[in-house]
């Protein structure tokens, strides 16, 4: 009897520890855009204010594909990137990344400008745009 | 009043700030802000505690002087590489009350993904934070530690500055050069406390790496310090002069533009939660004038903990001699002249260690609380409205902020 307990215990206990299954997140440019691969650290470069290569584009603040990607990208929290890039709208030196309200919007934004990068769910991947890093 | 309408204003700002989500867009146009609601209180009835350059500290009553600000910033973008930006702040300056002035407005051009020029009043870069001081939400700390920021209170310059950036590998690694000509009020303690205007041409230059965790930064700025109006020092130089001493009276001013340096070095580590933050620089006058040599350095460690950031410092200023050779003759002179002009001389000496927290409870705001004790040791530090014989009794200065960007 008490075995039985502890199993089901086990077993609910274990189910509430099963995670939710995460967006997997993808870094897409537009098909015009001649770069095929990127690491992790390179994009994160576009979204931290490091390079001007590309055009960075985010998801609103509350979107958790925004979230998961700049957690996965660069370790970083929302409020820690907006301070971030306080640092560097403040100065003058850049502006921050133009939003777009859905993963639609930022695809037409991306495939739109060959030098725009942007992330969206892979769910949400067509072939108006080109996955060029997929996040664990 | 001034008071009541910068409040309002606040507050005005940050519900804009709620009803729409990041900056207003219109297009080529872009609004953005900053500021700080601050209240502080010291525990001392005898001298302020204040940022540099402010004509009223904080004594033993709570006030909102200290660290509130308003910052507002447009950008126009005239096409794909030029753009223009101007930023107005208020905030306790000077001349005692809530002022308002232009920090940069320049036209930028960008040459190309790495290098980009700017025309107009631009940002002196002279120490670690400096060219992002004001903004609270940017920074851990309540303020930028006094015993190192005050070395210079130059904040911008009007001529132009470039900026490259460009990455080797995984380093990132920035360079910016500026030169201009400053201008503004400033706020001399000395007696009852006065208001000076300056000019000083200048120029400097940083460069800064960051890698992984880390980034590392040194800097470089010169200025050729002009003020002709600190009217206790006037009259010195006429008693001095009257008496036979003149070259010591024009060594001792700030006529004609005296040549001062600064130089820095700094960095910032955040990795895995942990949050360093130091900074080490140096003031050296190379012409005489009466503003004695410094060193300053500070040292920050904080750990984050979920939305929180509890972190300490501790923060130091000392003299490093002077630029100013008295002749053999003065030891002649009368002993309230000698006693006026080696009190001049001397430098202004405080360390201050401080513990808080910062809090990002919401979007695009953070609570922040600062306790510091600060230890005046010599010229009552940068103590301010302190009794004319200086005092040295340590001061506790407790500040609440709420910082928001919008």
């Amino acid at each position: 009897m008490n075995n039985n307990i502890i199993a089901a215990a086990l077993v609910a206990a274990l189910g509430a520890l099963a995670l939710p299954a995460s967006a997997e997140v993808v870094v897409i440019v537009s098909q015009k855009n001649p770069a095929s691969r990127m690491f992790s650290e390179q994009a994160s470069q576009f979204f931290l204010g490091k390079s001007n290569l590309f055009t960075p584009v985010d998801l609103p603040e509350s979107s958790a594909v925004r979230a998961e990607f700049y957690k996965k990208v660069a370790d970083k929290d929302t409020a820690q990137v907006k301070a971030l890039w306080s640092k560097l709208v403040f100065t003058g030196k850049a502006t921050a990344p133009k939003e777009y309200a859905s993963a639609a919007e930022v695809k037409k934004a991306v495939a739109a400008d060959p030098k725009a990068i942007g992330y969206i769910e892979k769910s949400a991947v067509d072939d108006t745009v080109k996955v060029i890093l997929t996040l664990p | 009043m001034k008071k009541q309408l910068l409040v309002a204003a606040v507050l005005a700002a940050m519900a804009t700030m709620q009803a729409h989500a990041g900056a207003l867009d219109d297009g080529n146009l872009s609004i953005s802000g900053f500021g700080t609601v601050g209240v502080a209180k010291g525990n001392s009835d005898t001298a302020e505690f204040a940022r540099y350059n402010q004509a009223k500290g904080v004594g033993d009553s709570p006030r909102i002087s200290l660290d509130t600000n308003l910052g507002l910033q447009a950008t126009y973008k005239m096409n794909d590489w030029l753009s223009g930006t101007v930023q107005v702040l208020s905030r306790k300056g000077p001349e005692g009350n809530f002022g308002t002035e232009v920090t940069w407005g320049f036209l930028k051009a960008k040459i190309n993904d790495e290098v980009s020029v700017r025309v107009g009043r631009v940002v002196v870069p002279t120490f670690l934070i400096s060219d992002y001081q004001n903004v609270g939400y940017a920074n851990t700390m309540m303020r930028p530690p006094v015993e190192l920021y005050a070395q210079n209170p130059i904040e911008n310059s009007d001529g132009a500055d470039i900026n490259y950036q460009t990455n080797f590998g995984d380093l990132n690694f920035t360079a910016q050069a500026f030169v201009g000509v400053s201008r503004g009020k400033i706020y001399v303690s000395s007696g009852s406390g006065s208001v000076a205007t300056y000019r000083a041409p200048d120029a400097g230059i940083s460069i800064s790496g960051e890698y992984g965790p880390f980034i590392v930064r040194a800097a470089h700025a010169r200025a050729e310090m002009e003020i002709n109006d600190i009217g206790s020092l006037n009259t010195l130089s006429n008693t001095l002069t009257a008496v036979g001493f003149g070259k010591l009276a024009s060594d001792l001013n700030f006529k004609d533009g005296k040549k001062i340096a600064f130089t820095s070095v700094g960095m910032t580590m955040d990795w895995n939660n942990i949050l360093l933050q130091a900074e080490y620089a140096q003031r050296r006058a190379k012409e005489p004038v009466y503003l004695a040599d410094t060193n300053a350095w500070y040292a920050m460690a904080g750990y984050r903990i979920g939305k929180f950031v509890p972190y300490v410092a501790h923060s130091n200023v000392e003299g490093h001699g002077t630029s100013v050779t008295v002749p053999a003759a003065f030891a002649a002179a009368p002993a309230a002249l000698r006693g006026a002009v080696t009190g001049l001389m001397g430098a202004q000496e405080q360390s201050t260690s401080l513990v808080g927290v910062r809090w990002d409870f919401a979007k695009s705001m953070a609570l922040k609380v600062q306790l510091d004790r600060v230890k005046p040791k010599a010229k009552s530090g940068y103590l301010i409205h302190a009794p004319a014989a200086g005092t040295t009794k340590d001061i506790n200065v407790v500040a609440v902020g709420l910082d928001f960007v919008f």
